[in-house]
Formats: C-alpha cells, sequence, structure tokens
C-alpha cells in the first residue's frame, strides 16, 4: 500500500525553531493571563492588604505615644518602619505566588487536558516552565510596581536609595525565586497534591527571613538556618537598596550569595524536571488527574 | 524510509499495581519466588506489577486506516501513549515513520499528528486561530508557511466565521475540528485519532469521518481507535482487536466477520429480565456469547446471542423467557455484525 502521496512534515529543527515556539508559550501564556479580569483585583488589592496586617500591628504594639516604633527603627537601622515592613511582605508575596503560579504551571495545563498535547510536539519541553516564567516575571514587575505607588499614596513612603539598585537586587533574585519553582513545578505533577509544602516554605520564609523584623533578634541556631535561604539576603539587599544609597559593592556581600543560591536552585529545579520527564514517561503521570 | 509507517514488536508496558492487584503468579512462579524471612524486614518485597500491554505486535502499512478496538482498559490508550512517546514501552520495540519511539522520540513527534483528549487538547481561553498559530510554532513550522496553513485548516475546517472567537464559545463539534486541525497543522505523514467522533452529534460524526476518509485519500496513515463498531468497519482497511493488553484478532474488517459467518445472531427485546433467564438461555445448545443491555431506563432489555442454528434454538428461547412476569416484545434473526465478532472473540461488547 506504498503511496507516493505520503506527506512530509512542514516542521523544521533548529534553534531558530524552538525560540520561535519559546516565544509562542510566552504570548500564549500572557494571552491567557490578561483574560481573566480578576487579575487587576488581585493586583490592587493584595499589595495593601498582607503589608496592611503588620503595620497596623506595629502602630498597635509601639504604644500611644508610638515610642516603640523610635525604638523598632533603632534596632533595624531603618528610616522608614512602612518601608522596611513593606520591603519584607513583597518578598514573601513574591515567593509565594511564583509558588502557587510557576509550581502550579504545568499541573494546571495537566488538569484542563492540555499538558499532553504540548508534550506531544517537538519542543523542547523545559520551554514550557521557562514560558510561564517570562509572564510571570512582567506581572509581578507590576505587583512591585503598585505596591510602590499605593503605599507611596497612602502612607507617603519614599525611596531614599536607587531604583536602580533596587531592580538589580530583584532581578538577582530571579534564579533562586524560580529555581525553587521549577523544583516544586516538578514535584507538583509528580505527587499531585502539594499545597502542604507550599505552606511550608512560605512559613519557612516568614518565620526565618525576617520579613517584618531583623534576623539579629532571632535565637542563633534559626540565624544559621537563616543563612541557608536566599529569601534573607534578598530581602536585606532590598532593604540597603532601598532606604540607602548603597552601590553595587555594597550591596555584594549579599548579591554573591544571592546568585549562588540562584545558580543552585535552577540546577535543582532542570534536574529535577528531567527526572520528573522521565519518571513521567514510565508511569504515565503526565496524562493522569 | 521503513516499510510501515507503524511497526512494534512485542510491545510490553507494565505499571506498579495497586496494593490487591496487579497480575496473578503461575503456580510455578508462587513455588519458586522467595518467602520473606522475618529477620528480613529492611527488604522490600518487590513491587506488584499489572500488564497493561503484553506483547503487542502491529505492522500498520503506509497510507492505510488501522482500527484498534477493544473494551475500556484493554491496552488500547496504553499502546497508542507508547507510540506517540508518551509512555516507555517496558519491553519491546516501536518504530513510527522508521523512528524508534524511544531512541528518536522527538523524530517520532514530528512525523506524528495526534489526537488523543479531544476537546480537551486546545485552549478555550484562546480563539481558534490563536490555538493553531501557537501549536504551529510548537510544531515548528516557519511562520510564513504556518500562516497559510492555519488559514487554510480554518477554511477546510468550516470555522472561518468564528475563527476569531474564543474557543470556551464553541460547541463540541467545533472544538473537535480545532484539536483535528491541531493534528494536521505540520502536515505529518502519520495520525492517531483516539476516539475522534465522541460525543459529536450524528452529523458532525458523519462529516468528521469524511473528513478521515478524505485524509487517507491524500496519504495519511490512520491508527484510530473508536467505540463505534459501524465507523471501525465503515473506514479501516484493517482492525486490530485488544482484549486484556493482547491483539487477539487482526485482519480486514470482512476477513473479521467470515469467522462467524456461519453464525447467526439473535436479538430479542425483552420486559421483565433477570439473570436466572440468561443462564437458562446459555444452557441450550448451540447458544453462546450471550450478552444483555438495558434500554435507557425502561425495565426493556435487548438481549442478543449468537447461535449456530436459529431455527432449532427459537422454540427454546421462547419457552425460557414466557412467564414469571418476562415478556417478550420483539425478535430478529440478524447477519453477524462486526460487533458480534468482537462479542465472540472477547465475550464482552465493546462498551463493557
Amino acid at each position: 500500500m506504498e503511496t507516493s502521496l505520503t506527506p512530509q512534515s512542514l516542521g523544521q529543527r533548529g534553534l531558530l525553531s524552538d525560540i520561535r515556539a519559546f516565544l509562542a508559550i510566552i504570548r500564549r501564556e500572557w494571552t491567557i493571563f490578561i483574560r481573566y479580569p480578576s487579575w487587576i483585583i488581585a493586583m490592587l488589592i493584595w499589595p495593601l492588604i498582607f503589608p496592611m496586617l503588620y503595620i497596623l500591628t506595629a502602630r498597635a504594639l509601639s504604644g500611644p505615644d508610638g515610642s516603640g516604633l523610635a525604638v523598632f527603627m533603632k534596632t533595624t537601622g531603618a528610616t522608614d518602619y512602612i518601608g522596611y515592613i513593606i520591603i519584607g511582605t513583597t518578598v514573601w508575596m513574591w515567593q509565594n505566588i511564583v509558588l502557587w503560579d510557576v509550581g502550579f504551571a504545568l499541573r494546571q495545563e495537566q488538569m484542563r487536558g492540555t499538558l499532553e498535547s504540548n508534550w506531544l510536539s517537538p519542543t523542547w519541553r523545559f520551554s514550557y516552565l521557562l514560558g510561564h516564567t517570562g509572564p510571570q516575571i512582567v506581572s509581578m514587575a507590576i505587583f512591585v510596581l503598585i505596591t510602590a505607588i499605593e503605599f507611596g499614596l497612602i502612607f507617603g513612603v519614599r525611596l531614599n536609595g536607587s531604583g536602580w539598585m533596587l531592580a538589580l537586587v530583584m532581578l538577582a533574585a530571579i534564579p533562586a525565586i524560580y529555581g525553587l519553582g521549577f523544583a516544586f513545578a516538578s514535584l507538583v505533577i509528580t505527587v499531585k497534591e502539594a499545597n502542604a509544602f507550599v505552606f511550608l516554605i512560605r512559613g519557612l520564609v516568614m518565620i526565618f527571613c525576617g520579613i517584618t523584623f531583623p534576623i539579629a533578634i532571632l535565637p542563633e541556631w534559626m540565624q544559621a538556618v537563616a543563612k541557608w535561604m536566599p529569601q534573607s539576603y534578598l530581602i536585606h539587599a532590598m532593604r540597603t537598596a532601598a532606604f540607602s544609597n548603597a552601590g553595587v559593592n555594597e550591596l555584594l556581600p549579599d548579591l554573591i550569595p544571592l546568585l549562588s543560591f540562584g545558580t543552585f536552585w535552577l540546577v535543582v529545579g532542570y534536574l529535577a524536571f528531567i527526572w520528573m520527564e522521565r519518571r513521567a514517561r514510565q508511569t504515565g503521570a503526565i496524562g493522569q488527574y | 524510509m521503513s516499510d510501515f509507517a507503524i511497526e512494534a514488536t512485542q510491545l510490553v508496558k507494565k505499571f506498579p499495581a495497586r496494593p490487591g492487584t496487579g497480575d496473578k503468579k503461575t503456580e510455578g512462579e508462587a513455588a519458586s519466588s522467595p518467602k520473606k524471612k522475618r529477620w528480613q524486614f529492611w527488604k522490600k518485597e518487590p513491587k506488584a506489577l499489572f500488564t497493561a500491554v503484553d506483547g503487542v505486535d502491529l505492522q500498520i502499512q503506509r497510507g492505510e486506516i488501522f482500527g484498534l478496538l477493544g473494551p475500556n482498559g484493554a491496552g488500547k490508550s496504553t499502546t497508542i501513549r507508547m507510540l506517540c512517546t508518551l509512555l516507555e514501552p517496558t519491553s519491546g520495540t516501536a518504530r513510527v515513520n522508521g523512528f524508534d519511539v524511544v531512541k528518536q522520540a522527538n523524530d517520532v513527534r514530528r512525523s506524528l499528528g495526534t489526537l488523543l483528549a479531544g476537546e480537551r487538547s486546545i485552549y478555550w481561553k484562546l480563539s481558534g486561530r490563536e490555538n493553531l498559530e501557537y501549536f504551529a510554532a510548537l510544531y515548528h513550522i516557519p511562520q510564513p508557511i504556518a500562516k497559510k496553513r492555519v488559514e487554510e485548516l480554518i477554511e477546510r475546517m468550516e470555522l472561518k466565521d468564528r475563527a476569531n472567537e474564543l474557543v470556551e464559545k464553541y460547541s463540541t463539534g467545533m472544538r473537535q475540528r480545532v484539536a483535528i486541525a491541531k493534528a494536521l497543522l505540520a502536515r505529518p505523514p502519520i495520525l492517531l485519532l483516539d476516539e475522534p467522533t465522541l460525543g459529536l452529534d450524528p452529523q458532525a460524526a458523519r462529516r468528521l469521518r469524511e473528513l478521515i476518509a478524505e485524509l487517507k485519500q491524500e496519504g495519511h496513515t490512520i491508527l484510530l481507535t473508536t467505540h463505534y463498531m459501524e465507523e471501525a468497519d465503515q473506514l479501516s482497511d484493517r482492525i486490530g482487536i485488544i482484549d486484556t493488553g493482547k491483539v487477539i484478532a487482526l485482519d480486514t474488517p470482512a476477513g473479521l466477520k467470515r469467522r462467524i459467518e456461519q453464525k447467526e445472531v439473535i436479538k430479542l427485546e425483552v420486559t421483565g429480565w433477570h439473570d436466572e433467564i440468561g443462564e437458562k438461555l446459555k444452557s441450550i445448545t448451540g447458544i453462546e456469547n450471550l450478552i444483555t443491555r438495558q434500554q435507557g431506563e425502561a425495565d426493556l432489555w435487548e438481549v442478543n446471542m449468537q447461535a449456530h442454528n436459529s431455527r432449532t434454538a427459537i422454540p427454546r428461547i421462547v419457552e425460557h423467557i414466557s412467564g414469571n412476569g418476562t415478556r417478550l416484545v420483539n425478535m430478529n434473526i440478524v447477519k453477524p455484525s462486526l460487533e458480534d465478532v468482537f462479542i465472540h472473540l472477547t465475550g464482552k461488547a465493546l462498551r463493557d
């Protein structure tokens, strides 16, 4: 039954094809993101609600004359306690959103039924996770900008430092924050339910990384644990960049460990993905709900 | 290029079994397996395995429509998933378009167009056109060609008027057409269509069957799984029947039907059916493969059985059915269909 009509695939190999596929994943993700209008509400409300909890607690604990705040600022070296809290809570929210968003990206595709149809194409499979990250970073940048505008307008919070240095620190944190997200995404596809793990990680960040207090007040063993968490360096570096005129040299003690953790977590994230992909081929996990 | 579009040799897939399930051991295997000693508490018992596909051999010719039929859990989907590289075989080999499904997985994916999860395989928050443009990029089709191909398929699938609307606003039939267009985007030589007409209204299903026939004319090789016997009969050049992970028959539809052409099929419609009647009917000499199916919510049952000689069997059938609140409503004697071949081979209906 050999036929001369046998069609030839229109697909072409090469790096350019893979780059185009990667860009298509980013465009798809962004298009779907903006088609759920609820994101606008989340973007406007969340930056206010979560830090407000700590800001109001701080006011209540500072005493009727607010003298407690002076003690707090002396201990932390901060010039603005609200700015100090906002930076910690923003980092916490960033990691939290990445775990839910990037961490559950493949799982959501799996539940929707589209993961298999992506997996069946000849595109490099890690692109699906990487592509999801692009729009996530953009939406997170908008989130940070809205936080700055809202607290600037409502509470009069002002940056003393350089916005560029702040952006540099956040850029340096991307590999660590998203590398953890990649590793987590592979775990979620394997075990299906990993909510408890998100609660654990964000709980650790909350307690050990000093989102609303200086790490120096923690017991020594907790300070030792904090040194192994990239979020500790990120929070410290962001506070330094935002509220002092620190340049790159002053930020290096935080940037170097941050980038080292970033390299570590990216490698772990990629290896976890390879492991998950291999395991899925053996168990059929990609098509399972 | 390989002579065959798809070739599988002794393909086996085993999965870890859930507790209490798994393959039964033969007496010899059970006797030879070492007993766990009490002090070996750290040694893990070997994991129980469930064999989903058990030594499947397939040779599908280029340009052929090959129907793979089997009841639920027979191993059809596992076989297809191994052929399209979603699953790795436990043992055996498979080649698609001449490429090994394990060692040359990406070449296999380039050669295939797949319809696996039907309407769920596309993005409902994207339009039909956006879906096709997205998948064209994933299949590495250069942009100018992709643009032309997307328009061509939108036209062919009769989606032109609504191509820019979100897929969530489409009917099931329209979504299925987008999913098929996605499978055709890269003009792959081989198509794997898993239940392509499932959930479609009769008119949409007929249009899709016509399309599948056209695709064969264009030179595509098609591996089709379906629950609809008439569909398999009408479309397939050859049919493989798979049950408990094994291919138990493989022939042309006519060849399969010839296997039981000396038999007749007695179809009854009965009210007040109970299982004891079934046992009595099975005891009649020359009656085999009795299958019952309730017709909707009403107390009306369809009873099908195969007989070597209906003339001698009918008086005894009527005798067993009459009385005890059971009433014979209708009776027909028909020539065996493909479904009867299936029942003859597997002992169950396709939808069991």
